[in-house]
């Protein structure tokens, strides 16, 4: 049997840290090839040394029988390997089209109707619709995920490398996903996927490797193994337990949420007359695909987007506070803590130490109101060591850090400070199965003394697992499951799309 | 210290070329040129006296343009606040030849300066207009402006160019330092106070940590609580009310009027030193003495016949030479995945 990839023995070392430590990878062309592992396991790091982004220490890049050394991404593409990373490329100002084809345009006159031509052919091969004359900015996570995969196809990649493809996707758009890229392994295609989600690994994927700190653990065929050992080699012991669900239904509210409409970035009325209630110490999660107002309600209830109607009220201790047009700033005061979708813009400041990055969004509340400089140590160390942040110093920038490390210490940070109110979103994304169960019980055991919570997660799996109720955003409108029908996964999907 | 990359030392080697280049074009010796430019501004008593006297304007500027920096605001109008404060502080000084002259005229130096970058902030915060245009288009109305009113009604009527009448001794910023030819003025010093003052602000204080944090990233601080319009009009008022105290510093220590053509372009070399100060303020000190250096270093070119753009050419050069430096290295600095 011929390998597509043969990647032997590649190290690479980041200062004091040994990313990689002599692995090596084996995908067979054809084939659909999962690399698994936690947080920091080096499978990104791996897939860039693949694609050229990264060079190696040591260790040998054969693809087809053929040595490579590639000195930058340029020569990778060139020998055939595409890459679509975890923050896609795309350029929101652009047009479909034009982001498709930008990168390898030819030279000379632009020819956009020849690419058009090509453009909906390898669309329709896929079963994908565009409007290619649209601007990028309007896609759908799912639809700009789409549009990567046609990049690589554009540039007629044989080796199509894929990082957490389904961090973003609803479920449906999952499967879709999964579904397109089995009839391209078909024809000939090697496609590696790097996931954290274990049934993306056994519904989709020929075979599996699993990395561990750096190390290579093992490579074997799906068919020859199960979840439960498969887990069990990532994490390399015992899995977390998941923290028991609460049945408490008699607290008293905490958030009160009426008749509540935002709109979107567009001028559009993204969120319409929702109304519910978060009960003291509970753990609500809202399930619905992606951009159907989850968003704009996590915004009006932040305070960084004032509501067009309705009122959000809160209370603190015995008193109702009126939330509706409060400043963050407050509210911050008053408990709310959050988690953010997006880590890189909205919760951290990259080029910032983890020590500077420790006091963000806590700066005016106990003990970082009284602490500057260095003093602020301490408290930069407890948040990095609550989800065991890998890193280098507290000194060193935010952004030397991989995304899961980040989102653990963006997760630690809102959730250490007595919280009354978390708001997270996605607080999972980009996290390992470990990761997310410790988060999760965090959560649980803030809910247990009295703290509410409120997760948005497009993974109705997760939500699931870790929510006492569910409750579901569909086109900016709000529904709840039947009394009898709150953990029946097919109801609730049917409320997502909006079907009763 | 990350290692430096290859092309910033074609950047550092290509500028080096250029000067020597220009110096070669311009028919002098680069090494007689060299030793000049050093004795002119740093040579002796008198040579120093004066290269800290061009330092005071630039390190005052500086600070203005450096706050500025930090909250995410590239005040290009400093020149614009600068000659608006030193009108308004000559002004002053004029009707007012006591001691208290000098505070009034100060205080009122920084309001008019605070008050003329205080369009450009709120066109920024609240309608998303660019501050570079807004406060290059200020700048413009500001030195017209100051030219019509040295013109006009300010004008001393017994001088024959457009100038205010002289400051009283009373009103004048005195000599911290006046040993024979060593004089250092107090308004050096009240520059020195900004700039450390400002760097403790912005490293140990709330508000010095929220403005940082809207500069870096505005919706991060949004997310954090920051009420980053506020931030980002405040601190265009005080980095302009800063630039406002420049000028009228010159007035009070060195010039003691205002005329036509005050200000040979203190505000905008004022944003070379910002930016060669790097990530903190103190930083502003030496690079305001390095451009403080070269602007009367220059002057004693001149006796060599070698035009006084030459400095300038250097400038230019070092202020490119450390962006590529400073930047290639954040450019690199970039995480990797997981």
């Amino acid at each position: 049997m011929s390998y597509a990839v043969e990647l032997i023995d590649i190290s690479k070392r980041y200062g004091t840290v040994q990313a990689l430590d002599s692995v090596s990878l084996k995908v067979k062309q054809g084939s659909i090839h999962a690399v698994v592992g936690e947080n920091g396991a080096g499978k990104t790091t791996l897939m860039k040394a693949l694609y050229g982004a990264m060079h190696p220490d040591s260790g040998t890049i054969d693809l087809f029988g053929k040595r490579h050394t590639f000195a930058g991404s340029a020569q990778a593409i060139e020998a055939g390997v595409g890459m679509v990373s975890q923050h896609y490329g795309i350029i929101g100002e652009l047009s479909c089209l034009e982001n498709l084809i930008v990168g390898s345009e030819g030279s000379g006159v632009l020819n956009l109707k020849g690419a058009e031509e090509r453009a909906n052919e390898l669309a329709k091969k896929m079963g994908f619709e565009f409007d290619w004359k649209a601007e990028a900015s309007t896609l759908s996570p799912a639809g700009a995920q789409k549009l990567e995969i046609l990049k690589l196809l554009w540039r007629n990649s044989q080796i199509m490398i894929l990082d957490e493809p389904t961090a973003m996707l609803s479920p449906a758009d999952s499967d879709a996903l999964f579904e397109s890229l089995s009839n391209l392994a078909k024809e000939g295609a090697t496609i590696l996927v790097v996931t954290h989600r274990l049934p993306e690994v056994f519904g989709y994927c020929d075979e599996v490797t699993v990395l561990r700190g750096g190390k290579w653990i093992a490579a074997m065929p799906v068919a020859e193994t199960d979840p439960e050992s498969l887990a069990k080699a990532i994490v390399g012991g015992e899995l977390v337990q998941r923290p028991p669900l609460s049945t408490e239904t008699g607290a008293p509210a905490l958030l009160t949420v009426s008749d509540l409409s935002v709109k979107g970035p567009k001028g559009n009325l993204q969120l319409k007359n929702c109304s519910f209630q978060i009960r003291k110490g509970e753990l609500v999660g809202i399930a619905g695909v992606d951009g159907s107002g989850q968003r704009e309600l996590f915004q009006a209830l932040m305070g960084t987007t004032r509501p067009v109607s309705g009122s959000i009220r809160f209370v603190q201790g015995a008193t109702e506070q009126d939330w509706t047009n409060l400043p963050t700033r407050e509210r911050l005061k008053q408990g709310l803590r959050i988690i953010p979708e997006d880590r890189l813009a909205e919760a951290v400041i990259e080029e910032w130490s983890l020590i500077e990055n420790a006091t963000l969004g806590l700066q005016r509340i106990p003990p970082f109101d009284k602490l500057s400089g260095n003093a602020v140590e301490p408290e930069a160390l407890k948040i990095a060591d609550l989800f065991n942040t890998k890193r280098g110093s507290l000194n060193d920038a935010m952004s030397g850090l991989s995304g899961g490390n980040q989102q653990r210490f963006v997760a630690a940070r809102a959730l250490l400070y007595d919280p009354a109110l978390v708001l997270a979103f996605q607080p999972a994304r980009g996290l390992d199965l470990n990761s997310t169960a410790r988060v999760y019980s965090k959560i649980r055991e803030l809910c247990d003394t009295g703290t509410s919570a409120l997760v948005v997660s497009f993974d109705l799996d997760e939500l699931l697992e870790y929510c006492d109720r569910i409750v579901v955003l569909c086109s900016g409108e709000f529904s709840e499951p039947k009394p009898d029908e709150g953990r029946d996964r097919d109801a609730i999907g049917r409320l997502m799309v909006g079907a009763k | 210290m990350k290692k430096i990359s290859p092309q910033v030392w074609i950047v550092v080697a290509a500028g080096i070329a250029v000067i020597l280049g220009a110096l070669v074009l311009a028919k002098a010796n680069p090494a007689e040129a060299i030793r000049t430019l050093g004795t002119g501004s740093f040579g002796s008593m008198r040579a120093l006296s004066g290269t800290l006297k061009e330092t005071t304007p630039l390190l005052v500027a500086g600070c203005a343009v450096y706050l500025a920096l930090q909250a995410g605001l590239f005040n290009i109008g400093v020149e614009g606040q600068l000659v608006m404060g030193a009108c308004t502080a000559s002004a002053v000084g004029v009707k007012m030849p006591t001691p208290a002259g000098f505070f009034v005229g100060c205080a009122a130096a920084m309001i008019v300066g605070g008050l003329w970058a205080l369009p450009a902030g709120w066109i920024k915060a609240y309608r998303g207009g660019h501050e570079v245009i807004t406060t290059i288009m200020l700048n413009n109305i500001a030195i017209y402006l100051t030219d019509a009113l040295v013109i006009g009604p300010l004008k001393d009527p017994a001088a024959a160019y457009p100038t205010t009448e002289s400051l009283s001794k009373a009103t004048r910023l005195a000599s911290a330092v006046k040993a024979n030819d060593l004089q250092i003025n107090f308004a050096l010093l009240v520059g020195v106070g900004i700039a450390v003052g400002m760097a403790i602000w912005l490293k140990k204080t709330k508000p010095g940590y929220e403005l940082r944090a809207t500069g870096a990233n505005a919706t991060a601080a949004k997310f954090a609580g920051v009420d980053t319009k506020r931030v980002t009009l405040s601190a265009m008022v005080v980095s302009g009310a800063i630039g406002g105290l420049a000028g009228a510093l010159m007035v009070f220590a060195h010039e003691f009027r205002f005329y036509q053509g005050f200000s040979p372009g203190y505000g905008f070399d004022a944003l070379g030193v910002a930016l060669l100060a790097g990530s903190s303020s103190f930083g502003l000190l030496p690079s305001a003495l390095f451009f403080g250096a070269l602007a009367k270093g220059g002057t004693a070119l001149a006796a060599l016949s070698i035009p006084k753009g030459i400095t300038t050419l250097t400038l230019g050069v070092v202020v490119l030479a450390f962006a590529a430096v400073r930047y290639g290295r954040k450019a690199k600095g970039g995480g990797d995945g997981a």
